[in-house]
């Protein structure tokens, strides 16, 4: 390593020098460290990441927001992964890129030191073959019948060869399960704006939970790799069918990746605008899940005035946009939509109106007794395991963790505007609610300040040129938590790019809130996550006692609880 | 977009007038998710919130399949759900119906190329008359995400209150 750049005075923020002179003992072992635009990467050997992970894991305040594998071979002969961690009061991200030989992709894991890392680990091992030491491997991500040693992700296959190499025995299977129907239930019940395909094992005893086993991934619709194929204008509407609740979070990400990669300067109008969509997004999709979390508490009159109130929103979202979802306004560089005048006028109107209503609604709603007495002291999760697990968005902070992108990493026109973030320190499933219904007062206040603010000027940078294989970092504070996108640019197309949704990061939380909770809790819990997805589920209960298994409808589970399993 | 019903009686014998006045009453539906970004299934409820209100039509969400009359089905059917949705339409009883919702159902959308997708119902379609599954009626509802308006048109063409805008025809490229 060079002296020059280990020196770390160099460094602008004091955790990063605090970094620099911990790792400093390793360096032999470190190739180089540079910063650019809020990113310091910094280059070690493979040996030495358990120990630097370590390192990082004592200082407490940073956590692993996203791990992207991907495949350089044809550039360096290698394969690389970034384990980017977050540095939140320093508004920093810390990058080790750790590079990996063709030969023997193998590296040790740091699952044991920062238990984050457990699915980055196993999808890197499904999409690129990569090898793990010391930790049980297992197929992760593709379907159960994928082809043995076929990677979906390493450049030699392109789209169409992977379709002729994996021929789905889907028809087989499909034939294979209708047989042996013993199961009561054919499909769970569809459970809407609740639950992508998805689906949870519960252990119980009686009446209490053990233990919890997440099996999903059945929406695994391989995006990040069409979008290796498109062109950079084009992967924005990808990105925005990621999700259908908040897609707009992850074209906005995509486009900041980009800009931040290749240092775009975009159109404060713009920012502004990205901001506006951002919080209409955040509004409809809070009221969708108050809605659907009082319906899964049987209070569904509430469920009904929530729905009503957020079709406001979406009629908003429309005049604005264009569309009622997947606005499709998002472009590298800017937005494809100017709002005028007249818009905003409209816009400030439909939000006091929301704002008076959906205050009916929570004074009425919270102070139902039944609905408090399943909301508070379920569901809990400490503080610790929320640090320990690098929790995102409402989840960490109805547990007391402060930690909101939109502060922390300020980005398009949140540094204009003044907020407040919520954070309840109760864990349960009432101070999640609590800091979602905070959250939108916060953003309708927040609108009216963007709405005022609104600078004029143009709306989408003019041109800009693309410089290959750079790192780009865009994170976008989702309605459920941090989004975080990770782009490698490549000459025409992204070369590498890596999604990381907030639900990815929250999931892995929900055993321990399971643990020891009554079973009508369970469908409330998982909800209480606002897990971003849409249905097709259903809880598996087997009964240690009596040895049975039988899958039961989440709804019928919520409200008659282990009377369900009969 | 509507696929013609089969005339009269379909290949089992069973008569479809005489069904589908049976259903003309009250339609119950089931959702099927299908690896669908979530955008279509968010409008399904929409629709059946006080706005937009279908259950004044007899609309109902059913929390079996085996209780439904017609599936809505979203999403471009990924692998590992194809399963699950044969299994679901296979307990639905006679006769099935099935309102392909958003782009994504409809012909695969932005998916219709992926390696982990089938692309869309009029394929899966296909492999269901090969599994010797029969659907007595599709209608297609486009749209990424499908309005709420379209989807209740798409209903009511089903029910016979609406003519159908275009009939789907697939042409091989």
């Amino acid at each position: 390593m060079n002296n020059a750049a280990a020196d770390p005075a160099l460094f602008s923020t004091e955790t990063v020098r605090e970094v620099v002179s911990k790792i400093i003992e390793f360096k032999e072992r470190i190739f180089g460290i540079d910063q650019k635009n809020g990113v310091v990467k910094i280059r070690i050997h493979r040996d030495v990441l358990p120990y630097i992970a370590q390192r990082l894991a004592i200082m407490g305040d940073i956590y692993l927001r996203t791990m992207v594998a991907s495949d350089e071979r044809s550039l360096e002969g290698v394969y690389k992964l970034y384990y980017v961690f977050g540095v939140d009061r320093e508004h920093t991200n810390i990058v080790l890129e750790v590079a990996l030989p063709q030969e023997e992709p193998r590296v040790s894991t740091i699952v044991d030191i920062n238990r984050a890392s457990d699915w980055y680990e196993l999808e890197a091992h499904d999409m690129f073959g990569i090898e793990f030491l010391d930790r049980k491997l297992y197929r992760f991500v593709l379907p159960g019948d994928w082809p043995e040693g076929v990677h979906p992700l390493r450049k030699e296959y392109s789209v169409p060869d992977l379709m002729k190499l994996y021929r789905p025995k889907a028809i087989e299977y499909a034939k294979e399960i209708g047989a042996e129907s013993i199961v009561t239930i054919p499909i769970g019940p569809y459970h809407p704006a609740l639950h992508e395909p998805e689906f949870f094992e519960l252990y119980i005893r009686g009446e209490k939970i053990i233990d919890t086993r997440y099996v999903g991934f059945m929406v695994h619709r391989g995006i990040e790799k069409l979008g290796e194929n498109m062109k950079y204008d084009q992967v924005p509407f990808l990105a925005e069918r990621i999700c259908g609740i908040c897609g707009f979070v992850h074209s906005t990400s995509y486009c900041q990746a980009v800009e931040n990669a290749l240092d775009i300067y975009v159109p404060e109008r713009a920012s502004f605008i990205r901001s506006i969509i951002l919080e209409i997004e955040r509004i409809h999709s809070h009221l969708l899940w108050i809605g659907v979390a009082l319906h899964l508490l049987g209070y569904d009159t509430g469920f009904m005035h929530s729905w009503r109130i957020r079709e406001q929103i979406m009629l908003l979202a429309e005049l604005l946009t264009g569309s009622r979802k997947t606005y499709g306004i998002n472009v590298v560089g800017g937005v494809r939509r100017d709002i005028d005048s007249d818009k905003i006028k409209k816009a400030i109107d439909v939000l006091k109106h929301v704002e008076d209503e959906f205050r009916k609604l929570i004074e009425i709603s919270v102070n139902v007794p039944q609905v408090i007495a399943r909301l508070r002291g379920t569901g809990i999760l400490p503080l610790g395991e929320a640090k320990a697990l690098s929790l995102v968005g409402p989840t960490a902070r109805g547990s007391g963790l402060n930690r909101d992108v939109r502060r922390d990493y300020p980005y398009a026109a949140y540094k204009y505007v003044s907020f407040r973030v919520p954070v309840y320190n109760e864990g349960d499933n009432l101070a999640r609610t609590l800091v979602r219904v905070d959250e939108v007062f916060e953003s309708i206040n927040m609108l009216y300040q963007l709405f005022d603010k609104v600078p004029p000027g143009d709306v989408r940078a003019e041109s800009w040129s693309v410089e290959a294989y750079r790192l780009g970092i865009g994170s976008v504070e989702a309605p459920r938590g941090e989004v975080i996108h990770v782009v490698v640019t490549g000459e025409y197309s992204p070369y590498r790019w890596r999604v990381r949704a907030p639900t990815y990061q929250n999931l892995p939380a929900v055993p321990i809130m399971l643990k020891d909770a009554d079973l009508a809790d369970v469908p409330l819990t998982i909800a209480s996550i606002d897990p971003c997805f849409s249905c097709t589920d259903r809880a598996i209960v087997v009964n240690i006692g009596s040895g049975t298994i039988k899958a039961i409808p989440m709804e019928v589970l919520s409200l008659k609880g282990s009377k369900a399993i009969g | 977009m509507t696929q013609p019903l089969s005339e009269e009686t379909n290949s089992k014998g069973v008569d479809l007038k005489k069904t589908l006045s049976r259903i003309k009453r009250s339609v119950w539906v089931f959702h099927i998710n299908t690896g669908s970004c979530n955008g279509c299934d968010i409008e399904i409820l929409d629709v059946l919130t006080p706005y937009f209100d279908v259950e004044r039509f007899g609309i109902k969400l059913v929390a079996s399949p085996r209780h439904a009359d017609l599936a809505l089905l979203t999403g471009p059917i990924t692998i590992k759900t194809f399963s699950k949705v044969y299994r679901a339409l296979s307990a639905m009883p006679r006769p099935r119906f099935v309102l392909a919702i958003g782009s994504c159902a409809v012909g695969g959308n932005i998916w219709f190329e992926s390696y982990s997708t089938i692309g869309g119902f009029p394929k899966a379609l296909e492999m269901f008359s090969e599994m010797g599954l029969e659907i007595d009626g599709v209608i297609y509802v486009p749209g990424c995400p499908a309005r709420p308006e379209a989807i209740i048109y798409g209903a009511a063409t089903l029910l016979g209150l609406q003519k159908p805008k275009t009939v789907y025809r697939r042409f091989k490229a």
